[in-house]
């Protein structure tokens, strides 16, 4: 692509961004913004601009709109000094946020709708190609791989923020209120904790956390499967406070078992070959059973996350707040760019659904809603014609 | 010196005298010897050699790892603690003070567990307010079968998740709407440290006068008995922990290793002291290899560039939660990778 292509491109999406911002209050407002860590990336220049602080959603949005950022973030941590270098902020504790994505649920609809798109010249292929790389145009080897999630992808997703909520309300007994689930802009969920309790918990028990939730760590022992004095030679020993609740009662469930069932345990052991393969098959049992978040985002407190109600620059779509989450669909809920017509050029056939309006462009030029070109051009599979 | 301990956050229950011997960091401990009208210069009497003796072996047996656990006589027990707190203070050698500190815990440990197992409801729960609630705000209460206790899951979970035993994750407990049950042990074990940080505060924030003679020859004679415990003793890496192997063959075939495991191969290989230049190239293979970048992140990890923090290796619990832990036998115990395969010469 030219200089100049590249900049018209850029033009394209910036000032639908724009013409986004310039509505009043399309940003939520955090709370105790004083206390929080910004910043923000800008249109074709690299990196982050961060350790900035805003006193009010106002100076926050005087900002926006001078500077039509292509991404903006809030720290979930609370500082005394939110501008200082990190090491002298003084961390005053964290919300606990939850990232669902939905490329880490490894869906079987995944590649039907991965493009490769060549990380030298940006040109663009249809998926589902060999798994050996070679650009058609270049011969460059290597290839970011664009994803257009499908309403599979999303309702993927869904069922874990459903099994995460059912954990949270139930074994950790938060309040539903106190769970607010949005849109991540893109492919995947945010899950924001507003539990003060969770605030001052440091990345160890934050980590604990993660690893109950996605069924890390189960020990044999605690559902009463204990390691005898020779290799794979066990006994069973229920644990004193019993298997009615949590994983405990989860496994139990699954096994028919419960607090008394000594023989049938022991029998379901024998039959798996023992200790290890018990231990093996109850690893994934568990693992099944958990919830796939990333643990990364949840164990760190320093992090900066998408604010909701700002644009995904890898979408165009919002980072929103879900009312409903069966009848959130993010393709008309979170698509909130104009439809003024633009002009550009499609890299590669490609097929989409924005607005309830289905998309199946073969044409190289194609002439678009702003939100559907936008939604191309950040995934890399358009650009100013 | 005074004895004066702050009083203000303590309920109004008062404790016996032997619970002050089983408890005696309390602050209701400190305002009993002032009421005694107990001084500083009562330590010279004649009659207080007893009392420096079981100091003296309270000390040296909390810094062997054992526990101190007469109880005989609840008056002396109370001056006992106070005399060993003046030794350790004395001997100032950081290591004694953190043992010291950590016994003492455990003494109470096995003092509270005993009571919570024994006691009357109110008995309990005037402990449950004067130690666990008033001292280290862990409110918990006794659950319906009256043989369990519990404390909620986030108050658990800042006091857990620094045991490195694998049934304290809380994935092994049992939870249920917000709570984590335990028995008796499990509940005190809970606060042991904060029990044990605690004393190790209290002697920190100790301004010692001139000593007795009495005090100070058996403080000294301690110090120069546990002094060589602590010098400095070098330890030997014999093999890479299975984890760094698995990275490494990842790398070695050229396939892609997440950025996590790439980080802990690049803080592993700092932390036994490989060269940057050597840490760079055994990332060659990597499918998206560049030099430069790869060079900034090391150095970075490094603490060389950047914020200038150099971090440290993730711990084992870490990598398990990241999928990148496969343990072996050999591993058994061990709780970051470092540890592994190092033994003391």
């Amino acid at each position: 692509m030219t200089e100049s292509a590249i900049a018209k491109t850029a033009t394209i999406v910036r000032s639908a961004f724009r013409g986004y911002y310039f509505k009043p209050g399309m940003i939520e407002t955090p709370e105790k913004i004083e206390q929080r860590e910004f910043g923000y990336m800008q249109f074709g220049q690299p990196g982050m601009a961060r350790h900035l602080s805003f006193k009010s959603m106002k100076e926050l949005t005087a900002t926006v709109m001078k500077e039509v950022p292509s991404d903006i973030y809030c720290s979930n941590a609370y500082y005394r000094f939110p501008t200082y270098p990190m090491q002298k902020k003084q961390w005053l504790g964290a919300d606990l946020i939850f990232d669902i994505d939905g490329k880490d649920l490894h869906l079987p609809c995944v590649s039907s709708h991965t493009y490769p798109v060549c990380a030298a010249c940006g040109h663009a292929s249809s998926p589902g190609e060999s798994k050996e790389y070679s650009c058609q145009a270049c011969g460059g080897k290597k290839a970011e791989n664009v994803s257009i999630p499908c309403g599979k992808c999303i309702d993927g997703s869904k069922k874990e923020v459903k099994r995460l909520v059912e954990f949270l309300t139930g074994d950790l007994g938060m309040e539903l209120g106190n769970i607010h689930v949005y849109f991540s802009g893109n492919n995947g969920f945010h899950i924001h904790v507003s539990d003060g309790a969770y605030v001052p918990l440091d990345p160890q028990a934050r980590s604990d956390l993660v690893g109950y939730l996605a069924g890390s760590g189960l020990m044999a022992e605690s559902v009463g499967v204990r390691k005898g004095s020779a290799e794979n030679l066990f006994f069973i020993k229920f644990p004193k406070s019993g298997l009615a609740y949590g994983w405990r009662g989860r496994v139990a469930d699954k096994l028919k078992i419960d607090g008394s069932s000594i023989i049938k345990l022991r029998h379901i052991v024998e039959q798996k070959g023992g200790y290890t393969p018990f231990k093996v098959d109850l690893d994934r049992m568990v693992r099944d059973m958990g919830v796939r978040i990333d643990p990364q985002v949840t164990t760190d407190v320093h992090r900066v996350f998408r604010m909701s109600g700002s644009l995904n620059s890898k979408s165009g779509l919002a980072k929103m707040k879900c009312g409903e989450l069966d009848s959130f669909d993010p393709f008309v809920d979170a698509c909130l760019l104009g439809d003024s017509k633009v002009s550009v050029r499609v890299k590669t056939p490609v097929k989409l659904k924005l607005k309830s309006k289905s998309f199946n462009i073969s044409k190289e030029s194609a002439e678009l809603p702003a939100y559907a070109a936008v939604y191309l051009i950040c995934k890399g599979l358009a650009e100013a014609s | 010196m005074q004895f004066s301990y702050d009083s203000s956050n303590l309920s109004s229950i008062r404790m016996g005298t032997g619970d002050l011997a089983k408890y005696p960091f309390l602050n209701e401990a400190g305002e009993y010897l002032r009421e005694s009208g107990f001084g500083w210069e009562e330590l010279e009497r004649p009659d207080m050699k007893d009392v420096i003796d079981r100091a003296a072996e309270r000390v040296e047996l909390e810094v062997g790892g054992s526990v101190y656990e007469k109880l005989d006589r609840y008056e002396i027990e109370i001056l006992t603690f106070l005399v060993s707190l003046i030794m350790v203070k004395s001997i100032s050698l950081e290591p004694v003070l953190k043992k010291f500190a950590l016994a003492e815990a455990r003494r109470a440990e096995k003092f509270l567990t005993e009571d919570l197992r024994r006691q009357s409801e109110t008995q309990r729960r005037s402990l449950f307010a004067k130690i666990f609630d008033d001292l280290f705000k862990l409110k918990i209460d006794v659950a319906q079968d009256g043989r369990l206790f519990k404390v909620s899951v986030a108050d658990y979970l800042s006091r857990s998740s620094h045991f490195h035993e694998q049934e304290w994750k809380l994935i092994n407990r049992l939870v249920d709407r917000g709570h984590v049950y335990l028995d008796a042990d499990e509940t005190v074990r809970l606060v042991r440290n904060e029990l044990s940080v605690l004393i190790y505060d209290k002697i920190k924030a100790m301004t010692l006068p001139t000593l007795p003679q009495s005090i100070k020859a058996r403080a000294d004679e301690l110090r120069s008995k546990l002094a060589p415990r602590y010098e400095y003793r070098a330890t030997a890496v014999t093999d890479y922990p299975p984890c760094v192997k698995h990275a490494l063959e990842v790398m070695g075939k050229g396939e892609n290793l997440p950025h996590s495991a790439r980080v802990m191969l690049a803080t592993f290989m700092l932390a036994i002291g490989k060269p940057v230049d050597e840490i760079v190239m055994m990332y060659e293979n990597a499918p998206d290899f560049n030099e430069k970048i790869t060079r900034y992140q090391v150095e970075h990890l490094a603490g060389m560039k950047g914020s200038h923090t150099k971090y440290s290796v993730p711990s084992c619990d870490k990598l398990r939660n990241e999928n990148l832990c496969f343990a072996t036998a050999e591993c058994d115990g061990i709780i970051n990778p470092m540890q592994f395969g190092r033994r003391r010469k």
